[in-house]
């Protein structure tokens, strides 16, 4: 389960001040595909990097399974990443020269997964996202973008994290793909009871989900259950 | 993929780049080999400097310091033809060439050969005499009628071993040919000294007297004692610093090898340096998706550490193999450089003498006897310059390595600071661009 408690950041810019994330709070319980939708700069990135523990609030706290988030060490930080979550970035952030196969082993050597292991799994998952074996072991910069995002999508499942956090997952694909990336990750809602939160402008993919959340000028609201339109 | 594997991949990037990063490395690290190579050179020439010649002191008569100006050489006549002709040093000989004026046909003169009266097989430096075919001279009693000739003079005489000449009509036979070095040393011969005083008739008299003390700290105490046992208004007691100056030109030279050495080795860490801190600027972002999902800093910083060392291993390479080639010409050049003056001394010292005794002999077969001081013999100094210069910069395996060593280490430390940098990189930066 994830808590947000009134979570805050602010940047400074000149003489300003500006707050992407504005005393936001919400609960998910475990296994739940929820989506937050706003406009570009709304704060959606920023939300999601602070309960990625990519940043750090400015105040505010994010609770996983009972376990504050608020003041823990760098070196913890880092031990929640790599074990608790996987991120699906909007532009892929894959490793350029590496192949798709070592790109999805990576998190799996930092866990300290065994050699033979980790080649077995990582295996399992790209034959999981559709991507032939052929294409498994080329470099990244020969796949196409939507071969790309379902690598980054493997690589998000490498370590069994808790919860996912994708920020624009079909943002950079066709209609046909991003509809089977839409499929992948309710088929992993649902077969490993993974918490996933999607950031992203596309309405077709928030009302497959199961609560939407609307961000308007850092502070978020949760939409009705119905579709939007 | 292993973290190793991964550094590997990284440092093939961006071919190019790397090319001109190992070149850059290439030339440092070479640079730094061939200066560590002239400093142990340099380092075992003045070792052996300071163990041969450094402790040799040399007793001439009084007023004859360094030669035999003292004393006049005794003209002898032998059988043996001189091996060089002095014509051929200045063209004297060489009839005119003209359409007027006369043509007066010019005598051929020819150096003296230097025959030379010795209580061991040693030069008058003290120096091992290299015998090249047959022995020494045996016992050193008056009755010895052996001889050791210089290759260059057995050659013009087409004398071999046992062989015979004469000197004043006495009979000696080839023992043996040595080489020291020079064609001028090599036109001599060596006697047995009990041999060379009674051929003389000079029963009982030295012309110099080498004396090798058992160590440099030993040196003034030895000097001393001979002054006074002989007397410092019959004999001159000069010690080897002659080659004093030389010997420290050629500390000079090992020091500045070993400052050039370590500039060049800072160089390589320098390259090193700038080269990971700019790679880490520019995969700032890669860094933070590592980062992202879940490398520790250690890791991060443990690639960047292999990327270097996978580049100065490169530039190692090809730096040894340009080292092995540049290291001799490089210490020669370092040597003759800092050398140039205290040979070019050394060198008029040794002209001068050869004047001396060259006034002694005879064309076609005087013999200064026996206090013929010709090159090499008689002269103290007189393979000095060459013993200076013929330093073998040899690049052994064992110098290389820690050349080597010394540069991965430097590496080390030049790629931790870069690696370190990586730690301060947030992974938000994951979001840039985004």
């Amino acid at each position: 389960m994830i808590e947000v408690k009134n979570l805050v950041r602010t940047f400074n810019s000149g003489d300003r001040t500006i707050k992407p994330v504005n005393d936001v709070s919400f609960v998910l319980e475990q296994g739940t595909l929820a989506s937050i939708v706003g406009k570009s700069g709304s704060g959606k990135s920023t939300l999601l990097s602070l309960l990625g523990a990519l940043d750090k609030p400015t105040s505010g706290d994010v609770v996983v399974n009972g376990v504050s988030l608020a003041g823990m060490p760098d070196g913890k930080l880092t031990e929640y990443r790599r074990r608790d979550i996987g991120f699906v970035f909007q532009q892929f952030n894959l490793i350029p020269n590496l192949s798709a196969m070592d790109n999805v082993m990576l998190p799996m050597e930092f866990a300290g997964v065994r050699r033979t292991e980790r080649r077995q799994r990582a295996t399992d998952l790209l034959e999981q996202v559709q991507l032939d074996p052929e294409k498994q072991v080329r470099r990244i910069n020969r796949l196409s973008g939507g071969e790309q995002q379902r690598v980054a999508i493997a690589r998000a499942l490498a370590n069994e994290p808790k919860l996912i956090l994708a920020d624009e997952p079909t943002g950079n694909l066709d209609e046909q793909t991003g509809d089977h990336i839409i499929e992948l990750l309710s088929s992993l809602r649902r077969d490993h009871n993974t918490t996933i939160l999607v950031v992203t402008h596309d309405k077709a993919l928030a009302n497959k989900t199961d609560r939407r959340f609307r961000l308007q000028q850092g502070r978020l609201t949760e939409e009705p259950a119905r579709a939007l339109v | 993929m292993s973290v190793l594997a991964r550094s590997v991949g990284n440092a093939f990037r961006n071919k190019v780049r790397t090319a001109a990063v190992v070149a850059l490395l290439a030339v440092a690290i070479g640079l730094a080999l061939a200066m560590l190579v002239a400093n142990q050179a340099v380092g075992a020439k003045v070792q052996e400097l300071n163990a041969s010649v450094g402790t040799v002191l040399t007793v001439n008569p009084a007023g004859g310091q360094g030669g035999p100006a003292g004393q006049n050489a005794t003209t002898l006549t032998t059988s043996l033809t001189a091996a060089i002709d002095a014509g051929t040093l200045g063209g004297r000989n060489q009839p005119a060439n003209g359409t007027t004026g006369t043509t007066t046909a010019q005598p051929v003169r020819s150096l003296p050969i230097t025959a030379t009266g010795i209580g061991g097989e040693v030069d008058t430096i003290g120096k091992s005499l290299t015998i090249t075919e047959g022995t020494g001279l045996g016992d050193y009693t008056a009755e010895s009628a052996n001889a050791l000739l210089g290759t260059t003079l057995a050659e013009k005489n087409n004398l071999t071993i046992g062989s015979t000449f004469t000197i004043n009509e006495q009979t000696f036979t080839v023992a043996g040919l040595f080489d020291s070095g020079p064609t001028f040393g090599n036109n001599a011969l060596y006697l047995t000294l009990p041999t060379a005083q009674t051929v003389a008739e000079l029963p009982g008299e030295l012309s110099s007297m080498i004396v090798t003390v058992d160590g440099m700290e030993n040196l003034e105490a030895a000097k001393a004692a001979l002054e006074s046992a002989l007397g410092t208004d019959k004999a001159d007691v000069t010690q080897g610093q002659n080659l004093e100056s030389a010997v420290s030109s050629l500390g000079s030279v090992k020091n500045i090898s070993f400052i050039a050495f370590v500039a060049a080795l800072g160089t390589a860490g320098l390259i090193i340096l700038l080269i990971m801190v700019m790679l880490v600027r520019e995969r700032r972002r890669e860094i933070g998706v590592l980062k992202a999902i879940g490398a520790p800093n250690r890791t991060i910083g443990l690639q960047f550490v292999l990327e270097a060392l996978v580049l100065v291993a490169m530039g190692s390479a090809v730096g040894a193999a340009v080292a092995s080639f540049a290291s001799g010409g490089i210490a020669s050049a370092l040597i003759s450089t800092n050398t140039t003056t205290t040979a070019a001394t050394t060198t008029g010292r040794g002209a001068a003498m050869a004047g001396a005794a060259g006034g002694a002999g005879m064309p076609g077969g005087g013999a200064g006897f026996p206090g013929g001081a010709g090159l090499p013999s008689g002269n103290p100094l007189g393979g000095a310059s060459q013993l200076l210069t013929s330093v073998t910069a040899s690049a052994s395996p064992g110098v290389i390595a820690a050349g080597i060593a010394a540069v991965f280490g430097v590496a080390i430390i030049g790629a931790l600071v870069p690696a370190l940098l990586t730690a301060r990189i947030r992974p938000i930066e994951v979001l840039r661009g985004e």
